[in-house]
């Protein structure tokens, strides 16, 4: 098959049936990505502003793009979503322009069916492209938010943890720092939170800051005395024993997801609704995808707080080829006023592209 | 004759003192057209050619290979292109022109000591203010790279290219990352260094452009005048 038949096949996938297929502009406003996904993301993005000043930027991805248009015709709405074309961004191993396909499923109540779509459409982009041996990895934001709920810790930590999850050595980081805390701060001991915030709100006044378009004097006070209980009230080493434990699980799945229990029993935790959930998942990978070698990685995810339940990369020798998700916050952090359940997988064409032209 | 061509600042102290060094190695640079010409001339070399560039320019040229060496700031060199530093040589630093980048948050953030207290006030940021944490710099790269170094993923940047440490008082941003030599402008701001905020220490440097092309004629002449200079 020649590489312009193997394209016209990969849109018919993405077009097939119920699937609507879009082409959102390339040029587009850049601060809904930085809105979602902070400035990290902002690095790999193609900038270029108007002679009015306007910022924009070239598309770096078509989820984004679709989920907003999405919300004009209600949030709520089932709709299927296909794509092909153009994205760009800065990278380290190829030029910032490459194409990339896929398929959005949005507010599709059966989360299992509508994983089954995808899973079905990832297996034959691979085929249609002849892309052999691949691996997959798995993790689940599920299971790591249902042990985070779980572990006895001061809240304080929670949201700081969960912020962490998908970049290991930030995660670690933390960890450590948690597992040794530095020395209280120094200062006034046994001031009273009011006091404190007194202080800095004359600090403030001093410096021509106003106490509300930032962090409040009562919100510096509060973590000021979280910062000085640290030494008291921190968080339990057989905790941070745990999740680095669990952490750092990974390996062939169902020994992995075994592991998993088995660590959280250990120390109390019962995870079986969500490892149910997931092996309910890992089950739709091997069977309508006909992937047998997964890998569960307990520190996998991107880390984007609007991801949920599970995510998946599937790789070749020339790297990522589809990775995919659910990811049923993005609606909600896009103006929805509930989660709307969400999956959807890009599959990487050039690479694909490059491995069927050998 | 194979010639390669020197860039060195326009203006100021910095340029004084480019000029010293040079001199202090039996390199006089002459500047025939007068002291605003933009050109010069090293008698005792002249196979290498003069020009007077903007200290920025002179980052930007070294990157792209279009001069051969030049002195400019080093913190230059990491804000004009994310890969800059890989693209030149470090061959000589100057320890003149020193400034640190460094990262300076309101001295009312008294629960504020360092980066990581930083870390864990930009991850609850969001969720209490609707918005991210936001940075004031013009030192872009410099900033993504050190904020991602520990782990801080949670905030934007606000460029600013001019009276930076006034932002948070302005409500432009919370915090700043931004260049200092004495202090003195942060402190008159109400702003104060974090512990390990010190981005870069850096200082004039003496580089050569790896883009440039390097036949061997071109590379004795630039080794020549390197071990004059020492």
């Amino acid at each position: 098959m020649s590489a312009e038949a193997r394209r016209e096949a990969l849109k018919a996938l993405v077009s097939a049936d119920d699937i609507a297929f879009v082409a959102p502009p390339i040029l587009i406003p850049p601060a809904p990505y930085f809105d979602l996904a902070g400035e990290e993301f902002g690095a790999r993005m193609i900038l270029t502003s108007a002679a009015d000043g306007a910022d924009f930027c070239l598309r770096p991805d078509f989820t984004l793009p679709i989920a907003m248009r999405h919300l004009e015709i209600g949030a709520g709405t089932p709709a299927a979503y296909g794509y092909l074309g153009p994205i760009f961004r800065h990278r380290a191993d190829g030029p910032a322009e490459f194409d990339q396909a896929g398929i959005e499923l949005l507010a599709h109540e059966d989360a299992g069916s509508a994983l089954d779509r995808i899973v079905a459409f990832a297996r034959a982009t691979l085929d249609l492209y002849g892309a052999g041996a691949t691996s997959v990895r798995v993790g689940s934001i599920e299971i790591f938010e249902a042990l985070l709920a779980a572990c006895d810790m001061p809240d304080v930590w929670r949201p700081r943890i969960r912020a962490r999850f998908g970049h290991p050595e930030a995660m670690g980081r933390l960890l450590d720092r948690l597992a040794d805390p530095h020395a209280p701060m120094p200062g006034p001991e046994g001031m009273p939170q009011r006091a404190i915030a007194e202080w800095v709100g004359e600090l403030m006044a001093t410096a021509g800051l106003s106490p509300t378009e930032s962090r409040s004097p009562e919100e510096i006070a509060a973590r000021y005395l979280e910062k000085q209980a640290l030494k008291a009230a921190h968080v339990p080493a057989p905790t941070i024993d745990l999740l680095r434990g669990c952490l750092s699980i990974s390996g062939e799945a169902d020994t992995a997801l075994t592991a998993l229990d088995a660590r959280a029993r250990q120390a109390g935790i019962d995870l079986s609704a969500v490892l149910g959930v997931t092996r309910a998942r890992l089950d739709q990978l091997r069977t309508t995808g006909g992937f047998d070698r997964l890998v569960f990685d307990a520190g996998f995810s991107p880390r984007l707080d609007y991801y949920t339940g599970v995510t998946f990369e599937i790789s070749g020798p020339r790297g990522v080829l589809v990775s995919g998700g659910q990811y049923d916050r993005l609606l909600r952090r896009l103006g929805a006023r509930e989660d709307i359940p969400a999956v959807g997988c890009a599959v990487w064409v050039d690479r694909l592209e490059g491995g069927a032209a050998q | 004759m194979s010639s390669i061509m020197l860039a060195l600042p326009s203006k100021g102290r910095l340029q004084e003192q480019a000029m010293e060094l040079f001199a202090a190695s039996g390199l006089t640079i002459d500047r025939p057209g007068g002291a605003r010409s933009y050109l010069g001339e090293m008698a005792a070399m002249p196979d290498v050619a003069v020009r007077f560039l903007s200290a920025s320019e002179i980052a930007r040229e070294l990157i792209r290979g279009t001069i051969d060496l030049g002195i400019t700031g080093e913190d230059l060199i990491h804000e004009t292109a994310e890969q800059g530093p890989e693209q030149v040589d470090i061959v000589k630093r100057l320890g003149f022109g020193r400034a640190d980048v460094i990262v300076a948050i309101p001295d009312a953030w008294v629960d504020v000591t360092d980066m990581d207290d930083l870390s864990d006030v930009a991850a609850d940021f969001r969720a209490r203010h609707g918005r991210w944490l936001r940075v004031a710099t013009k030192y872009v790269n410099l900033t993504r790279r050190h904020f991602a170094r520990h782990g801080i993923a949670e905030y934007r940047i606000v460029e600013s290219l001019g009276a930076t440490e006034a932002a948070p008082a302005s409500g432009a941003a919370d915090l700043i990352v931004d260049i200092t030599s004495t202090g003195s402008t942060l402190k008159a701001n109400g702003l104060r260094i974090l512990g390990d905020g010190v981005m870069l220490e850096s200082e004039a440097v003496l580089m050569v452009a790896r883009n440039a092309d390097w036949p061997g004629p071109r590379r004795a002449v630039l080794d020549r005048l390197l071990s004059r200079l020492g």
